[in-house]
């Protein structure tokens, strides 16, 4: 992607969207990689017997898959200040999760030009399960 | 009107409130900056090529958003996560937990801040931020709020990570 | 077809062709993060001041581990992690089933946390058997390790994989 510039965006701005769809192999992968090794996200027998329908995916994952959609966002001159989420509801393997961001708002300050956005998963049927914002510096043009 | 559930927030929890507890260290490497990188699905090349990181301009393999390092294992210890679902520490009568959600914030602009790289070893110092009572469809609950602050081996503040944790 | 696979001169010749060097990195993480695995609770492998004390140069990576191989996305196995790269054995095997049939290491120095070590491989047998299941192909692969700074060999490993 060509590098994003403060000057390209304005408040309403979709950005690129970033599809993702966990098979149980990743979620084995994503325990390796956070240290969360918790039955539920890989053992089915488990996570029923806790009261689940089935495996669920971390919601730490999915708070680092906003985190991809940022960077891949902003490009090599950006920098994410912040960002997070809150894990409402809960997302399966072998389901598409859309990780979606909108601009809200955007200003310089400082020297830097900083661009708010609210960003969150959604299920296929457009439920929003991980609702969060994310705040972000980008190149000026000048 | 339904009766107010009884606060489950003792002296001794609001006594711990802003009192920083005991730090963690977190080791970032290259292993296990890959590692996280590749679960996720990242495709950028600074975190998992040194070459393409330090031709960016960065120190080493940059640790992805949201990984800040892996606490130093002990077998048979405590698991020493700070933040998150670590360190609850307090018994209230309830019995189920939920992980409300995760705010990380970074600090990347030097001399006080810095990236998070591969090489770094990042030291956690978490505090309470707040108790909160409400009543919600699933009854009373217990909102904590934490807040923990990471610095690197050369001082520098590099993150923030809010964690809200609700036990109901 | 699965059934008539035989082994051809071509892929005998493949044997003992050295692959391109890959990286493997042995760090205190991974060190911990494969003791882990395995259930030991043995300080050697998780308490580096301790490993120093018995003089080490730092913790001790458990036997069989080897270090983590660079994963480069494009260029790694996503699910078994080996690199895909030039040089070594190119097989076309019709079997879809994998099992792991074996390893063997051998060690002429102690690994630590800290090593970067650099790796080739290279096939070592092949091996043909019928079974009830049909045929069944052994592959036999040798590595080769080397501390990256000494250029010392520290271990050779040999993993045997079962196509059926």
């Amino acid at each position: 992607m060509a590098q994003v510039h403060f000057e390209d965006v304005k408040e309403g701005d979709e950005i690129p969207q970033l599809k993702k769809n966990c098979s149980t192999q990743q979620l084995v992968l994503w325990a390796a990689g956070s240290g969360d090794f918790y039955q539920i996200h890989y053992d089915k027998d488990f996570a029923q017997a806790t009261g689940l329908k089935g495996l669920i995916v971390h919601g730490a994952l999915k708070n680092a898959f906003l985190g991809q959609l940022l960077h891949d966002w902003i490009g090599e001159a950006g920098q994410v200040r912040r960002f997070g989420c809150s894990y409402r509801g809960m997302d399966e393997p072998n389901q598409d999760i859309l990780c979606r961001g909108v601009v809200t708002k955007k200003y310089s300050e400082g020297g830097k030009h900083f661009v708010e956005l609210d960003v969150w998963t959604e299920k296929p049927d457009g439920k929003k399960t991980s609702p969060g914002t994310a705040l972000v510096t980008l190149p000026s043009k000048n | 009107m339904a009766e107010v559930a009884k606060s489950v927030i003792t002296d001794e929890m609001r006594a711990a409130i802003g009192k920083e507890g005991p730090s963690t260290v977190l080791e970032v490497e290259k292993t296990n900056c890959r590692m996280f990188a590749r679960a996720v699905g990242h495709t950028d090349a600074i975190f998992f090529d040194e070459a393409a990181a330090k031709a960016r301009g960065y120190r080493g393999i940059v640790a992805p958003p949201g990984f800040l390092g892996t606490p130093i294992f002990r077998p048979g210890g405590a698991a020493g996560v700070p933040g998150e679902m670590g360190g609850r520490g307090f018994s209230v009568p309830y019995k189920r937990v939920l992980n409300g959600g995760t705010d990380y914030e970074y600090f990347p602009d030097a001399p006080d801040g810095d990236v998070i790289c591969a090489g770094d070893a990042i030291t956690a110092r978490t505090k309470i931020v707040s108790f909160e009572e409400t009543e919600g469809s699933l009854g009373p609950m217990l909102i904590t709020k934490r807040e923990t602050v990471y610095t690197n081996q050369h001082g520098k503040i590099v993150a923030k990570m809010y964690g809200t944790v609700i036990q109901y | 077809m699965a059934d008539e696979f035989e082994i051809t001169d071509e892929m005998r010749a493949q044997i003992g062709v050295d692959s391109e060097p890959w990286t493997y990195e042995v760090t205190t993480t991974s060190v911990r993060m494969y003791a882990r695995g395995i259930g030991t609770e043995d300080p050697i492998h998780y308490d580096v001041d301790f490993a120093k004390s018995q003089g080490f140069r730092s913790i001790v990576a458990p036997l069989g581990y080897l270090g983590t191989p660079v994963y480069l996305p494009g260029q790694n196995d996503p699910t078994f992690g080996f690199p895909r790269r030039a040089g070594g054995p190119r097989l076309n095997i019709p079997m879809k089933g994998l099992l792991d049939g074996g390893t063997e290491t051998e060690y002429l120095d102690v690994i630590c946390a800290g090593d970067v070590l650099v790796e080739t491989s290279h096939l070592a047998d092949l091996k043909l058997r019928d079974s009830a299941r049909g045929k069944m192909l052994f592959i036999t692969n040798e590595s080769v390790y080397k501390n990256k700074e000494t250029g010392q060999v520290v271990a050779k490993q040999r993993l045997t994989s079962i196509h059926y």
